[in-house]
């Protein structure tokens, strides 16, 4: 991957996911954050900080992003969600317009 | 054949329960938005809609599932691990709780989970097993609260004294509530928050029951459609000055006293007293209504007389008096409603000396005369109005009269079923590019006429339903690419015909039926009709062999294959596996 077509994704806790850029976009409130020019330090920077995101839902969001552009791709399979995760996923997944 | 008024009497679900209403008076209806007050917000376009959920409307440009549908449908489907939503966001919890209501998984004890939870819509219309143990839950929303709809339940006048204390309530129904009596109806006093209240069917609700709404002076729109008790009733309205919508339709014993009762309701708009005791006098009491738009007098016991009263309405646009035994006694008094947009006169006794008087209503755009006596004659008359929509259903026009219509090319909408109407005359229509629907169901008509009318590309509705098509006249039908129904039921079509409707992609409604000749084979050849909603083909030759074509449909929700070689096992093993959104079938 070339560092510009990543973006850095930093949960509460500090942990850092690096993903595609096309996969970050699918959200809407990320998308906004990285293409609004000067607007937004995310910008220039390449990373996003979620203070309320914790690492489990992080990292399932970013699981959710890659699983999305292959469904949009064709490839139709099921999204696993642990049901004892639904809820706070639910919360950050309306924060990201995902 | 039908009135129109009656072709729009859909029960529309919560429809009243949406503060966003997007009102249209249409045709001596008044249709609202069905939404509830989340369905607009940004994080849930896909929900409170329709059943089927088009991906195309989740996100504009996606064509994946959202993050938050997944888990509404993972929390749906373990519903019962959850005891409390009261910690979400609200929009999320009425979300889930809107997603129970569509897929019917709401049940008494998943509701539980929704105590507290700030919901500002309960839309539980038509939904099964509400009762009164509901009720404590649906309250406990409190001031948060702006609409619910309880119609249809088996709430009574204890349950609905719950909801005293959701203050903000903007919007309530309570439609075909048997349980529900005056009693109950003092519980509503108090919220005087409340701009819409329906409260159709409701027989225990009598005069004194009104008494309750003459403190809610926000009331915008009261519809008692079907409350046989209430006449003495309306004089409790007096002071609301903002009622603008009033729908008594079908109040049997309304009177002329209760039209004076409503005489100064200057604010109302819209007036629906259809089938009631109102004569003339009651009508005259209306004069001073200045700002209605709408009035509903269908089957009123009127005369011609009346039309005076009425020409005074300056701001009227839309008029029904179907079905009031008008005659042509009087009829002079039609040229004063100049500014009338729609005027239905079904079923009346009027003809052709009438229709002289229409001629200078220079606004009208839509006129309805099915079952009228009128003929040739009279429609030239019609020749210089800017009419968009034409109903001559069931009346003695015929060819010669056709020649007045060429000339109205705004027409979009003209039903000419059992008219006296010839192939020959049908070539008249044949400038009538504006057209989207025709109707041409009578027996006389045939290929030969159909082939007059290619020129109209733009028809999305085509009603054949008992003209001689055959075989042959199908070949017409390849001009008509924008056509989403279509109805051939004459008799003549083989599979052969099939094969010109095949390419017709739009098509959602498709009635072949009583083409006895028509074999498996059609099926096959219109498989690729994938946006079919609806599809009969009874009385055929098809078999359950043939119905492995119609796996593709995945949009069909009705199908009515009657009388042919087809077991209702059969159609129920292709629903449960191929066409999950086929909710009517026949045989069943």
């Amino acid at each position: 991957m070339r560092k510009e077509d990543t973006v850095k994704l930093i949960s509460a806790e500090g942990f850092e996911f690096v993903i595609h850029k096309e996969a970050a976009m699918v959200s809407q409130t990320i998308r906004n954050m990285l293409t609004s020019p000067g607007s937004f330090a995310e910008t220039e920077h390449g990373e996003v900080t979620f203070p309320e995101i914790s690492t489990t839902i992080l990292e399932k969001i970013c699981q959710y992003f890659y699983w999305s552009l292959q469904y949009a791709n064709g490839k139709e399979t099921e999204f696993p969600i642990e049901p004892e995760l639904t809820l706070e996923l639910m919360m950050a997944a309306n924060y990201l317009h995902t | 054949m039908t009135s129109i008024d009656n072709q729009r009497d859909h029960k529309s679900m919560g429809g009243i329960c949406s503060r966003k209403r997007d009102q249209q008076v249409f045709e001596g209806r008044v249709r609202r938005g069905v939404s509830g007050n989340y369905s607009k917000s940004s994080s849930s376009k896909w929900l409170g809609t329709t059943f089927a959920r088009p991906n195309a409307d989740l996100q504009p440009g996606c064509s994946f599932p959202s993050l938050l549908e997944l888990c509404i449908y993972r929390i749906r489907e373990d519903i019962s691990r959850y005891k409390s939503f009261s910690m979400l966001p609200r929009d999320i919890s009425q979300q889930i709780f809107n997603e129970l209501v569509i897929s019917h998984c709401l049940t008494a004890a998943s509701l539980e989970a929704f105590r507290d939870c700030a919901l500002q819509d309960v839309l539980l219309g038509e939904y099964p097993g509400v009762m009164d143990s509901w009720m404590d839950v649906i309250s406990s929303q409190g001031s948060s609260l702006l609409s619910v709809d309880l119609s249809d339940s088996d709430v009574t006048d204890a349950g609905l004294g719950l909801l005293k204390d959701c203050s903000n309530l903007q919007a309530i129904a309570l439609n075909y509530c048997n349980n529900i009596s005056d009693h109950g109806l003092k519980h509503l006093s108090g919220l005087t928050n409340v701009t819409s209240l329906s409260l159709k069917k409701s027989c225990s609700v009598t005069a004194e029951g009104m008494r309750a709404f003459s403190t809610l002076l926000n009331l915008e729109n009261l519809d008692m459609e079907r409350c046989s008790g209430i006449h003495g009733g309306l004089v409790h309205l007096k002071g609301l000055k903002k009622l603008e919508s009033l729908n008594i339709r079908c109040c049997k014993h309304i009177t002329d006293m209760d039209m004076k009762a409503i005489s100064g309701l200057t604010n109302l708009k819209e007036l629906q007293i259809s089938n009631s005791n109102v004569t003339d006098v009651g009508v005259s009491y209306l004069r001073g209504l200045q700002k209605l738009i709408m009035l509903n007098l269908e089957g009123c016991n009127i005369t011609t007389a009346c039309l005076e009263y009425i020409s005074a309405l300056a701001t009227l646009a839309y008029l029904n008096l179907n079905r009031c035994h008008l005659s042509d006694d009087g009829c002079d008094k039609f040229s004063g409603l100049k500014n009338l947009k729609v005027l239905s006169l079904a079923f009346n006794d009027v003809t052709d000396a009438c229709l002289v008087h229409l001629k200078g209503l220079k606004n009208l755009e839509s006129l309805n005369l099915d079952s009228c006596r009128i003929g040739d004659e009279g429609i030239a008359n019609l020749a210089g109005l800017p009419l968009k929509s034409l109903e001559l259903s069931d009346t003695s026009v015929g060819s010669s009269g056709l020649r007045h219509l060429s000339g109205i090319t705004l027409l979009e909408n003209l039903n000419l079923s059992f008219t006296l109407v010839t192939d020959s005359g049908l070539r008249k229509l044949s400038g009538l590019t504006s057209l989207r629907s025709l109707n041409l169901d009578a027996r006389q008509i045939t290929d030969a006429g159909l082939t007059a009318l290619t020129s109209l590309t733009g028809l999305t509705r085509l009603d054949l339903f008992g003209a001689r098509i055959t075989d042959s006249g199908t070949n017409c039908l390849k001009h008509f690419k924008n056509l989403k129904s279509l109805e051939i039921c004459g008799g003549g079509l083989t599979d052969a015909g099939v094969k010109n409707i095949k390419d017709l992609v739009h098509l959602t409604v498709l009635n072949l039926s009583q083409n006895t000749n028509l074999t498996d084979k059609t099926l096959e050849l219109i498989s690729g009709l994938t946006e079919l909603v609806s599809l009969n083909v009874s009385n055929s030759l098809i078999t359950n062999e043939g119905l492995r074509y119609l796996k593709p449909l995945k949009n069909l929700r009705a199908l009515s294959l009657e009388s042919c070689k087809v077991t209702a096992s059969e159609i129920k093993k292709l629903q449960s596996t191929e066409l999950p959104n086929l909710a009517s079938f026949r045989p069943e």
